[in-house]
């Protein structure tokens, strides 16, 4: 078996080693093809693996050595275990499909080998980070698709704006990561390993506050990666990357790592429920806040983006709750709808010329039925109405909270819920129906190649039916993970999921009617929740403002007014000290003899006097 | 086999002794096969290293002034093996890349002499030869700054020698002084450092001659606020100037204090290890804020080396195994790529006559093998896992949050900031909209400049992966170092902090 | 009786004169005389307190201090006398070509 988890892991290398081969050279079909074959391998050998795994058996293995100093070993090591087999199989059918959507997507880009190099690095290291047996192998993974999601980002480096971002990314993610790191260190120093059996297995015995320590600093890690309050900005900023990447990275996979990260880590946050009730907070909190901002967003991208951070949070509460088997069950059928969503948004952008602003479109079902219908499938399974995927999954997030009598949380989520639905057809109403605002503006939208939609399919098909799974799911990953009882009571839990499909039939409703007559009229834009929103709560504006300015200032005072003009000036003081007092001295050396006679007579004076007081005391 | 660790430190300066009978137009090629001989001869001497032995082998050791024990002692150890074999393979690289016209003859001859004297550095137990080679370093690298630099090269030339030359005169002072004292408990004279090790000193002592030593390593690593010199022997000298300023002599001063502060005087290290310790935080914060704000590419890197040392220092008086074989594994690895770095500066000025970043943008479109292994090397530098930077700097934060957790938090925004500054430069300069019509024409990396840098990508990806066969020796020889330390102290207070430093366990 | 001090205080008188001598007069020739005088100071000293220990090497010392300020005579006069006819001075600020 070792042989297909070796296959699953570097299939997708090997595919972006040739294709960054020929990175620099003109579009060659065939490395869109091989990569996209070469991930599609990937998936296959995971589906084996799959059916391998079961209660009893996983599998563990250890390639090779890569640290060891002094007490530190860190291999290389892999296991292939209930929850890492879900990430694996998820990451790579959608990564499947991202590849061959990209084919046709990118066809006219000069750059279309190095895409998929970059594409195919990203799946590889995003293996590598669900696939690790240790913390530092999951780093390891965790800096790699950082790296990726810089690479795709500012793919389209010329454009500034993407650059920008790309960097903003990274940046964010270090910050976060010196967190991770921190927690790391703490472990390693507690327990004397980073392999996770033995770090879980000793965890115990650890002081509770150690332990909260730890569970916080991985959370701070957890928080960059998957954009949580206050490092949110930048998974917005990101979609100027190209919408495959924004479909497999910014939405069903790398973003959702923090959230792997918390159910990876479940041992170490069982023991903590109180750091367990700030991530839970923390989601709900982003829930609602995330939602907001895609009420009134006018960018195509950024609103899918905001309902990605939205989810998020969602995944953030189930996790936090301690139930860590619904948080990974939401983390999966929320990656077969989102990247749906965003890859159906791709066609759009393609049919309108890369245009992202939804107010300059509508009644696009005319042209694109087949894109019209996919992202419709994939709205009502975000908005979680049944018998659609988002509803199993995100219905249970509910009743966790509010069986864990934690109603704010469930309030929260709730109204979250509500505004997912509004904003998610609001985008489909603006977008594919009402008038053809397009046609006003010269827009000719078609339709996306037949390949590429028949290449969605299965990512409907699983947005539709991947809710049925959920006993399934939940009976084969409680072997690893532990399982949530629900106190509630039946009769509760069916008022709850009432409730919730009742607020989110009537976001749709609202929003079916509203933007069926042409939408709110253009005096709530000049109010000011509108303002706030439309702004981002201006926190874009307070980090520019109040964290990149003053540190440009800062460094450029450091250099200008301490480096030059103190530390240095200090050292040419010096220097010039001795410098002018040789040039006052060397007026001794006149070249006339009779004062330097003079000067010797002196000089054997002092050295008299001095051999006369330091004479050794007899 | 027995002479090899003279072969190694004399092969190239007797070459280049010969160079000068050799023809203008061929002492390149003549300079690039020593610098391969001398690299595979440290090949050989790795090849001969006896993984098993975790203390000094292959001694070579002479009397020289019997009368007062000073005498030609070489050695290799773990510590310092890899030292070596970075020196003599920058500089091998460093003389592919060269593409320097003017008086190359002396160039090379020069080069060739301060390979010597830095692989004696390394090699060198008795210390007056190490001091001797540690100052005749400063002459070639003066000459080299001071004939083949830019406008203010004599300036920048001059502070660099006189700077650091004024640093060292007080080690000859501790020098002369532990001899002294050597002689007054034995009876005996002797400049061998393995014979110091042996020597207890009271804490008193310690302290001044920890002193002694610290400015001349402080100013040659450079640590804050003993910097100053650097950014402009950087921003003056020739490309292999930097390139070997910053990969190895650099390495000089955080060796000098793996070497020698550290087991000569295990108190003291303990007892200035957190005041040391903030001094690199601030050297690691502050010198990564002053590079965000450079404008010149060449400058960004100079800061960015004291940034990267002030990590080095950290690692070193973490005073364990994992934080010191982190220090030095950093030491080599930034070494590559710092001298990566530079070398690519060097490509681009040598086609621009510029450094300037704000002539560039959009470099990415025009030149697209530079861009990619500049990005490389610049994922080096920010240390991404699997290459080479992420495990020396890893292992040195890590070594030191056993001491202190809130300086390596600190001392850790160092990764953040490194990303920043590294970042907007790669930004301005590649990035962006191709707008300087004289960038318009640029060529790619011709295949001179190829067979310099491709070695080094192979390596940063490599040792990024593999990094054991230089961790391993690194790693036994530096538990060997922390036994030397652990036998000498003498303060209970220090044996505690020691014991606590490399051990696992034990709560917050 | 004449002991040891008294030599010596001659010796330190003659050397005063010498160095007196040294630092004031800028008549080359007359510098010679000066250092001439100075020797001697020193001789005397020598001599003096190799009589007082019974040890021959003071007046060996002598001796030799003689023949070297002899030798020194030699060659100090000739170039003198080259630089007279070369200038036609032999005043000591005149020769200034170590001006810095």
């Amino acid at each position: 078996m070792e042989k297909y988890l070796y296959i699953t892991l570097f299939a997708p290398l090997v595919g972006s080693l040739i294709a960054a081969f020929f990175a620099a050279k003109p579009k060659e079909l065939y490395t869109g093809i091989l990569t996209s074959a070469l991930v599609g391998i990937s998936f296959l050998s995971s589906i084996v693996l799959l059916n391998y795994v079961d209660a009893d058996t996983i599998l563990h293995v250890k390639m090779m050595d890569w640290i060891s100093v002094g007490n530190l070993s860190i291999p290389f090591g892999f296991v292939v275990d209930q929850v890492s087999i879900i990430m694996m199989v998820t990451v790579t059918f959608v990564s499947t499909i991202v590849h061959i959507y990209s084919i046709g997507y990118m066809e006219h880009d000069k750059s279309f080998n190095r895409f998929f190099s970059y594409l195919s690095a990203f799946v590889f290291s995003m293996l590598i980070l669900v696939m690790s047996d240790n913390f530092i192998g999951l780093f390891i993974g965790w800096e790699g698709v950082g790296l990726c999601s810089w690479m795709l980002i500012g793919f389209w480096y010329h454009k500034q704006s993407a650059s920008w971002a790309a960097n903003e990314a990274f940046i964010m993610n270090r910050i976060a990561d010196l967190g991770m790191l921190m927690g790391l260190f703490l472990i390693y120093w507690e327990i004397g390993s980073f392999q996770y059996d033995i770090v879980f297995a000793n965890i115990l015995n650890l002081n509770i506050n150690t332990v909260t320590w730890i569970g916080s600093f991985l959370f701070i890690g957890a928080m960059g990666k998957s954009a949580q309050f206050p490092f949110h900005t930048w998974l917005a900023d990101a979609m100027e990357g190209p919408t495959p990447v924004s479909a497999l990275i910014h939405a069903a996979t790398m973003v959702t790592a923090g959230v792997y990260l918390i159910i990876r880590a479940s041992d170490i946050y069982f023991l903590i429920p109180d750091v367990g009730y700030v991530i839970a907070s923390l989601g709900a909190f982003v829930a609602v806040f995330a939602a907001s901002m895609a009420l009134v967003n006018r960018d195509l991208k950024r609103i899918i983006a905001y309902s990605t951070l939205s989810q998020l949070g969602y995944m953030f509460v189930a996790a936090g709750l301690g139930a860590y088997w619904i948080a990974l069950f939401h983390l999966m059928t929320h990656a077969f709808f989102k990247s749906l969503l965003f890859l159906g948004a791709g066609n759009v952008m393609h049919a309108m010329n890369d245009e992202l602003d939804i107010k300059k479109m509508g009644g696009l079902y005319q042209s694109m039925r087949a894109t019209a219908i996919l992202m419709t499938i994939a709205s009502i399974a975000l908005a979680g109405i049944y018998p659609f995927a988002g509803f199993f999954s995100k219905d249970k997030i509910l009743e966790v909270a509010f069986n864990h009598e934690a109603y704010l949380l469930w309030f929260a989520l709730f109204i979250g819920a509500g505004m997912t639905a509004f904003y998610s057809f609001r985008l489909v109403m603006m977008v594919f129906f009402g008038e053809q605002v397009h046609k006003r503006l010269g827009f000719h939208p078609h339709e996306a190649r037949p390949f590429v939609i028949y290449a969605l399919t299965p990512l409907a098909l699983l947005s539709i039916v991947a809710g049925f799974l959920e006993y399934s799911f939940h009976a084969f990953v409680i072997d690893l993970l532990r399982d949530y009882k629900f106190t509630l009571d039946h009769s509760v839990g069916w008022m709850l999921i009432v409730a919730t499909t009742a607020i989110a039939l009537s976001g749709i409703a609202f929003a079916v009617y509203k933007y069926k007559r042409g939408g709110f009229g253009a005096g709530v834009e000049s109010l000011g929740i509108y303002k706030l929103l439309v702004n981002q709560y201006y926190i874009p504006q307070f980090y520019n403002n109040a964290i990149l300015k003053p540190f440009a200032a800062i460094s450029t005072f450091f250099w200008k007014q301490i480096d030059l003009k103190i530390v240095d000036a200090t050292v040419d003081l010096i220097g010039k000290m001795f410098y002018n007092a040789g040039g006052k001295t060397r007026q001794i050396q006149s070249g006339n003899l009779s004062s330097m006679l003079r000067w010797m007579v002196a000089g054997i004076a002092v050295m008299l006097v001095l051999a006369i007081i330091l004479r050794p005391m007899v | 086999m027995d002479y090899i660790l003279s072969l190694v430190v004399f092969f190239p300066i007797v070459a280049g002794s010969f160079a000068f009978l050799v023809d203008a137009k061929s002492v390149r090629v003549f300079g690039i096969a020593v610098a391969i001989i001398e690299f595979f001869l440290s090949i050989v001497l790795w090849l001969g290293f006896d993984y098993g032995i975790d203390g000094m082998q292959m001694v070579e050791h002479f009397s020289l002034i019997s009368q007062f024990g000073m005498s030609y002692y070489l050695a290799v150890d773990g510590i310092s093996l890899f030292l070596v074999i970075l020196s003599t393979f920058m500089t091998m690289v460093a003389l592919f890349a060269l593409s320097i016209e003017k008086d190359i003859k002396n160039l090379i001859i020069a080069v060739l002499f301060l390979e010597t004297t830095m692989v004696g550095v390394f090699l060198s137990l008795d210390i007056i030869l190490f001091y001797l080679f540690w100052e005749a370093s400063l002459v070639p690298m003066l000459y080299i700054i001071g004939a083949w630099g830019s406008e203010r090269r004599i300036y920048a030339a001059i502070k660099f020698f006189l700077y650091t030359f004024a640093g060292s005169v007080l080690m000859l002072v501790g020098i002369l002084y532990m001899g002294h004292l050597y002689y007054e408990t034995t009876g005996i004279w002797s400049f061998a450092i393995t014979d110091w090790y042996q020597m207890v000193l009271p804490f008193n002592l310690q302290l001044w001659l920890f002193g002694a030593f610290f400015l001349a390593f402080a100013i040659k690593v450079p640590m804050f606020p003993f910097h100053t010199w650097l950014p402009y022997a950087h921003g003056q000298a020739p490309t292999i100037g930097s390139v070997l300023l910053a990969a190895v002599m650099l390495k000089m001063g955080t060796y000098g204090f793996v070497r020698f502060s550290l087991p000569l005087f295990p108190d003291a290290s303990i007892y200035f290890m957190i005041p040391i310790a903030i001094i690199a935080t601030v050297m690691v914060i502050y010198a990564a804020m002053v590079a965000y704000a450079q404008e010149d590419m060449k400058q960004v890197i100079a800061y960015s080396s004291i940034s990267h040392m002030g990590v080095i220092i950290l690692g070193t008086f973490a005073m364990n195994t994992e934080g010191i074989s982190g220090s030095i594994f950093m030491m080599i690895s930034h070494g590559i790529v710092s001298g990566a770095l530079f070398m690519l500066v060097g490509v681009i000025y040598e086609r621009r006559h510029t450094k300037m970043m704000r002539e560039f943008g959009g470099l990415a479109s025009v030149m697209p093998s530079f861009a990619t292994i500049y990005a490389i090397m610049l994922m080096g530098s920010v240390g991404l896992p699997l290459t080479i930077g992420f495990i020396g700097e890893f292992l040195s934060l890590m070594g030191f949050y056993r001491i202190d957790w809130i300086i390596t938090m600190i001392a850790g925004t160092g990764i953040i900031l490194g990303a920043v500054y590294m970042l907007s430069l790669y930004k301005r300069s590649f990035f962006g909209p191709l707008v300087n019509d004289e960038n318009k024409k640029l060529k790619d990396l011709n295949f001179k400049e190829y067979s310099a840098l491709i070695p080094l990508v192979f390596l940063v990806i490599l040792l990024g992966i593999y990094p054991k066969p230089v961790l391993d020796p690194i790693s036994s020889s530096v538990k060997n170092m922390i036994r030397i330390m652990d036998k000498k102290v003498i303060n209970k207070e220090s044996k505690e902090i020691l014991y606590k430093a490399n051990s696992i366990g034990g709560g917050r | 009786m004449i002991g040891l001090a008294h030599y010596l205080v001659l010796s330190g008188i003659l050397f005063s004169i010498g160095l007196f001598g040294v630092m004031k007069r800028k008549n080359l020739l007359m510098l010679f005389f000066s250092t001439e005088i100075l020797l001697n100071a020193v001789n005397i000293g020598f001599v003096a307190v190799g009589r007082f220990y019974g040890d021959m090497s003071g007046q060996i010392f002598a001796f030799f201090i003689i023949a070297v300020a002899a030798s020194e005579v030699a060659v100090g006069l000739g170039l003198i006398v080259l630089w007279y006819k070369r200038t036609g001075s032999i005043d000591l600020d005149s020769l200034q070509m170590m001006k810095g």
